[in-house]
């Protein structure tokens, strides 16, 4: 076999190829193949001296919770490394051989410069002469992880623990670190012993077979995987980074309903779907959940919709191009006047455009700058020495 | 200065689509960035009192960060060369706005990964967060409500 570094180019090809396959992996809504998951999780209750458990398997990650009776495992009190329940026993097993393998090609990054292809394309990154492990870093592990653990896991997650969830293995989602070693040790840039390639080979297997788990003394809850994940790119993402987004019903569903709404990225409550009405945008205390509704409503049907009448606008000072616009809320009697300032973000989103904002204002200030100001404890006249925005 | 080499030389991230190469203007006037303004001391010297020398400290070389997000992410941090500002967060603040105060000797720096960068010159400003008017509670009807501090 040829020394690795002799061709940079079809090495990378392999590499990507390899990577889109374990992305394929990580989304996939292909029923598990429980035989396969079942192999490769007995194979590694034995690396940890346990018999093979007893198998049980759940629709989806919330309906595992039911089988979960464990107490909550207090990781800040962990027993010694070897003792312990199970779980413990397998998680200090996992983040040994990961930081034992990382330590392997990890060296060089943290003096990579900024612009030295850590951010752009790969494949002009290496028609630029950047050597390929700096190339291979991001593509690997940055970009996989944001997707698979960061954008499509974290929600759910945040779902699960929410639902009281706890002391999970993410299956599929774990191709988030596994992608980086496995693919390396497939195009001979890894070296690993024949212990760690076993290892390493039933990790891979678990992430290639099924949804998340929860191995336990003596019995192994397993999920399947989602039936629907809708993601789509981070814009302006040069290494292909996806996030969940779903204008219409859930951007993961399992079978039995589980799963997780997100808009472009940022996960929601089911209504801003269902039933995203101007009276339930207003009673939000999160501005990020209010402006994910309003958007999904459209600001100049939210505007038309919420009996918002324009009061009067000006220019943004400090933000050159851009207008403050202030409207007031319908009169009602149940509440104390109220206005709302829309304003324009001062810097771009990565797909070019402006994210706009309202913020909710007293009702007695007419001038748009002054409502600007108010939000900062200023007056009209201190907030229009504005400078710059960003 | 430019983003790239502040990134660089501080190891903070800024997003990949904000543009890197274009000079950070170092202002010493009002400058917002996201729900934080940066306020000139005597702008705001009538509403804002400072705490006693003692009270201030160093702005350490990782940087102060001076707010977060409310999910977790996208901190605002504050950074200077070694031994060039200090920071307080104990100001007393009429308004409740201010997070905390500054004292720049050479130009310092706010980051945040998507709102890129803000250069500010020598002097003493303050930093306040964005509020906005709560929306209504139901059960007080007519009361003016409370307010509610930004943080994306």
């Amino acid at each position: 076999m040829s020394p690795a570094h002799d061709r940079p180019a079809d090495l990378l090809e392999q590499a990507l190829a390899l990577r889109d396959d374990w992305l394929g992996r990580a989304l996939s809504t292909e029923p598990a193949d429980r035989p396969a998951a079942e192999a490769a999780i007995t194979g590694l209750y034995r690396l940890v001296g346990a018999p093979p458990p007893r198998f049980v398997w759940v629709p989806s990650p919330g309906a595992a919770i039911g089988h979960l009776d464990d107490e909550r495992i207090d990781v800040r009190n962990l027993p010694p490394r070897g003792e312990g329940p199970l779980p413990v026993r397998l998680a200090d097993r996992m983040m040994e051989l990961r930081h034992r393998l990382r330590g392997r090609f990890t060296r060089r990054m943290s003096l990579a410069p900024p612009g030295t292809g850590r951010r752009e394309d790969p494949r002009a990154a290496l028609r630029r002469r950047v050597p390929l492990d700096d190339v291979l870093h991001p593509v690997l592990g940055e970009a996989v992880r944001a997707t698979v653990h960061e954008n499509v896991g974290g929600p759910l997650r945040a779902e699960f623990a929410q639902a009281g969830g706890a002391f999970t293995w993410y299956g599929q989602h774990d191709a988030g670190w596994l992608t980086a070693f496995d693919v390396r040790c497939r195009v001979g840039l890894l070296r690993t012993s024949d212990a760690e390639d076993a290892e390493l080979g039933r990790w891979v297997a678990v992430a290639r077979s099924c949804g998340w788990w929860w191995p336990r003394d003596g019995t192994c809850v397993v999920a399947e995987r989602p039936v629907e994940v809708h993601t789509e790119p981070v814009p302006g993402s040069a290494l292909g980074v996806r996030r969940l987004h779903h204008g219409d019903g859930l951007a993961v569903r399992y079978s039995d309903g589980w799963g997780v709404h997100s808009w472009h990225g940022t996960r929601v409550p089911d209504w801003v779907m269902t039933d995203p009405t101007p009276e339930r945008i207003r009673q939000t205390a999160n501005v990020e959940v209010r402006r994910c509704a309003i958007e999904r409503i459209g600001w100049d049907a939210y505007i038309d919709q919420a009996g918002l009448t324009l009061v009067n606008t000006a220019s943004d000072p400090g933000n050159p191009g851009c207008e403050l616009r202030l409207y007031s809320l319908p009169p009602s009697l149940l509440a104390a006047p109220a206005r709302v300032l829309l304003a324009v973000n001062g810097s771009v989103e990565r797909d070019g455009r402006r994210r706009r904002y309202g913020l909710s204002v007293p009702g007695d200030i007419d001038d748009p700058v002054a409502a600007a100001g108010w939000s900062y404890g200023l007056t009209a006249a201190q907030y229009a020495r504005l400078q710059r925005r960003t | 200065m430019n983003l790239a080499e502040l990134t660089a030389r501080t190891g903070l991230d800024v997003l990949d689509h904000l543009e890197t190469q274009v000079a950070i203007p170092v202002l010493d006037g009002l400058q917002a960035q996201g729900d934080l303004l940066v306020i000139p001391f005597d702008i705001v010297a009538d509403a804002v009192i400072p705490p006693s020398d003692d009270r201030w400290r160093p702005v350490p070389r990782a940087g102060i960060e001076v707010l977060r997000g409310a999910a977790g992410g996208n901190p605002h941090t504050l950074t200077a060369e070694h031994g060039t500002c200090r920071w307080t967060d104990d100001a007393a603040d009429r308004e409740r706005l201010t997070l905390g105060m500054l004292r720049a000797t050479r130009p310092v720096y706010l980051i945040h990964p998507e709102h890129g960068a803000s250069g500010i010159a020598p002097g003493t400003y303050v930093i306040r967060r964005q509020r906005e008017r709560a929306m209504e509670n139901r059960r007080r009807p007519f009361s003016v409500g409370p307010v509610r501090y930004i943080a994306d």
